[in-house]
């Protein structure tokens, strides 16, 4: 698999603001890839100077074989890659049906408007004005805007934000057919449902640094860390009475951490049996990416303001 | 080529015909203050007050300019203020349009509506007994009108390029349009020696005057005044490259 866009050592500041930091990731053709972090992490700068729109400070990037800060090739890109930004921006006195035809006309090979229409589920509203759209609906115009041209490369900045779940089930489910007929996807959300559903990997981003890279399931070491056993323990026994090693949660819970879920679980079960009582409320779990996703950019955070209030 | 720039031209027209504030501004009100101009002075004759025309031949001529003034340099300003602050310019570049062809269309788009609006209160003027300009002015007229709405589409450009908050466009463009309308005889013929020195330096005056040469006086191309008109829409045409951003928040 060739990499449809290669980043290295990309850095970026406004003024003062380090917005990005020496940040490297390369997205392999034919994959969706998520950016994830915290509001201000430098996302949406990332991505606009991977679509041509913001100039880079330091380092190389390579979207399909083009630098987006040449702007001699800018159309060439344009052509080929999609995208919607972090705001909603539609004509408002256009109605849905123009909006997309208009756009259509830009491009040499774009999509069928009706198809495209009915692939975001605008089907019925087509001859409305996009003034009396819902924002939702307004959201869904400008996916529809973003991949009318039939781009291999499409660029998605919070692109469900404002969805109710059942749009953005749906989304999801027309991001994934567009990855498996071919396009490549470069999303940002602060949804770590999204991420885990839709990414075939993912990077965290914080304060301008690139903190993690990889599978939604090994992020951060999630795949080898110990999986959490949680029960409500039998009545009138203490903690230290149980044949595993546990901890109380405060809430009346007990944790159990173990390497080896199955064979943990077997000791607690066959105990209990024996006992002839039960493991109320009893629960298996992974970290979840939001934990992983919370510790990472939580560290990062906690290091930063320790340092400054130890000096 | 030209088949974009009607693709262009149409869904500009659409939008702004959908837009009732821009349709009655740009479009209604002229014709509207030329109509109670016509009740006022319907058969007023001609006297040196207002250049030794009647008053509404010259009303006709000073309103056919205000209404290229506002389909061009006042609707632009607003609109592509507007547009940025949306980011429905940022959208638009993310397409492979170009650049000049996204401008072509929407110059392409006023020009139309002023010549509309143009012919639309010659219309009224003549219903109200003002004669229809003489065949030798016509070529000369449509230079005026062509090169007026150009000039005021460059300065209307350059304005969207200097004015940071959209929500200040309206204000800004009226508050700067109102007393140069005024003081450049748009409502009534200036008297004052030192007004007249001022605003002829101005871009209004200019296009009033060579307006009314061959609208109303049939003096056919008044080259002075549609050289300072040229310079100015050079000048807007310059400010209007160097400095338009496409970006609601800058780098
Ligand atoms: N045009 C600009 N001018 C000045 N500073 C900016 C500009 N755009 C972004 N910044 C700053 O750069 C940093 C990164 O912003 P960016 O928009 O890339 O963050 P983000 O990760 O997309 O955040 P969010 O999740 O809130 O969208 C922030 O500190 C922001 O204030
Ligand atoms: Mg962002």
């Amino acid at each position: 698999m060739c990499a449809a866009v290669t980043v290295e050592g990309l850095r970026k500041s406004y003024g003062a603001v380090l917005a990005v930091r020496d940040v490297s990731f390369t997205v392999a053709s034919g994959e969706i890839f998520a950016l994830l972090g915290p509001n201000g992490a430098g996302k949406s700068t990332t991505l606009e100077i991977l679509e041509g729109f913001r100039r880079r400070d330091a380092g190389s990037v390579d979207v399909l074989g083009i630098d987006p800060g040449d702007r001699s090739r800018g159309r060439e890109l344009r052509e080929r890659i999609g995208l919607v930004l972090q705001d909603i921006a539609v004509e408002p006195y256009l109605t849905v049906r123009e909006t997309l035809a208009r756009n259509a006309g830009y491009y040499r090979a774009p999509r069928d408007v009706d198809e495209v229409i009915g692939l975001v589920d605008l089907a019925g509203l087509e001859r409305r004005k996009v003034r009396t759209l819902s924002g939702g609906q307004k959201r869904r115009l400008d996916l529809a805007l973003g991949m009318i041209g039939n781009p291999s490369l499409l660029f998605l900045d919070e692109p469900t934000t404002g969805f109710d779940p059942n749009a953005r089930r749906s989304a999801w489910e027309l991001i994934r057919r567009l990855r498996d007929t071919g396009t490549t996807v470069v999303l940002t959300t602060h949804y770590m449902e999204e991420a885990q559903q839709l990414a075939d990997r993912v990077a965290i981003i914080a304060d301008g640094r690139l903190v993690s890279e990889g599978t939604t399931a090994s992020l951060g070491g999630r795949d080898t860390e110990r999986a959490r056993i949680r029960f409500a323990p039998p009545p009138d026994i203490s903690v230290g009475e149980l044949p595993v090693p546990a901890r109380p949660d405060g809430d009346g819970l007990v944790t159990v951490e173990s390497a080896e879920p199955t064979m943990t679980l077997h000791q607690l079960t066959e105990w209990a049996l024996r006992r002839d009582c039960t493991l109320d409320q009893l629960v298996v779990e992974r970290p979840s990416l939001e934990d992983v996703y919370l510790r990472l950019t939580r560290d990062d955070a906690a290091e930063s303001t320790l340092e400054g209030s130890l000096r | 080529m030209s088949a974009m720039v009607w693709h262009q031209v149409r869904y500009e027209q659409l939008s702004f015909w959908r837009n009732p504030q821009s349709a009655f501004f740009t479009f209604v009100m002229p014709v509207l203050v030329i109509t109670i101009f016509g009740a006022l002075f319907n058969g007023g004759s001609a006297s040196s007050y207002f250049y030794g025309v009647s008053p509404l031949r010259y009303y006709v001529a000073t309103i056919a300019a205000l209404s290229v003034l506002g389909s061009c340099y006042s609707q632009l300003a607003i609109v592509l203020a507007t547009r940025r602050q949306n980011g429905i310019l940022k959208r638009v570049r993310a397409t492979p349009l170009p650049t000049w062809m996204y401008f072509v269309g929407l110059l392409a788009h006023c020009v139309l509506v002023s010549v509309v609006v143009a012919g639309l209160i010659v219309l009224v003027g003549r219903l109200y007994g003002v004669p229809v300009p003489d065949r030798s002015q016509w070529l000369p007229i449509v230079v005026t009108l062509l090169l007026g709405a150009a000039s005021f589409c460059a300065i209307g450009v350059a304005v969207a390029a200097l004015i940071r908050n959209a929500e200040a466009a309206p204000a800004v463009v009226q508050f700067v349009l109102f007393p140069l309308v005024f003081l450049s005889g748009t409502y009534m013929p200036i008297q004052s020696d030192t007004v007249n020195v001022v605003t002829g330096a101005l871009p209004v005056r200019p296009f009033n005057d060579a307006l009314l040469g061959a609208m109303a006086q049939g003096t056919g191309f008044a080259w002075d005044s549609l050289g300072v008109l040229a310079l100015w829409g050079v000048l807007g045409a310059i400010v209007a490259i160097r400095r338009f951003r496409w970006d609601p928040r800058p780098e």
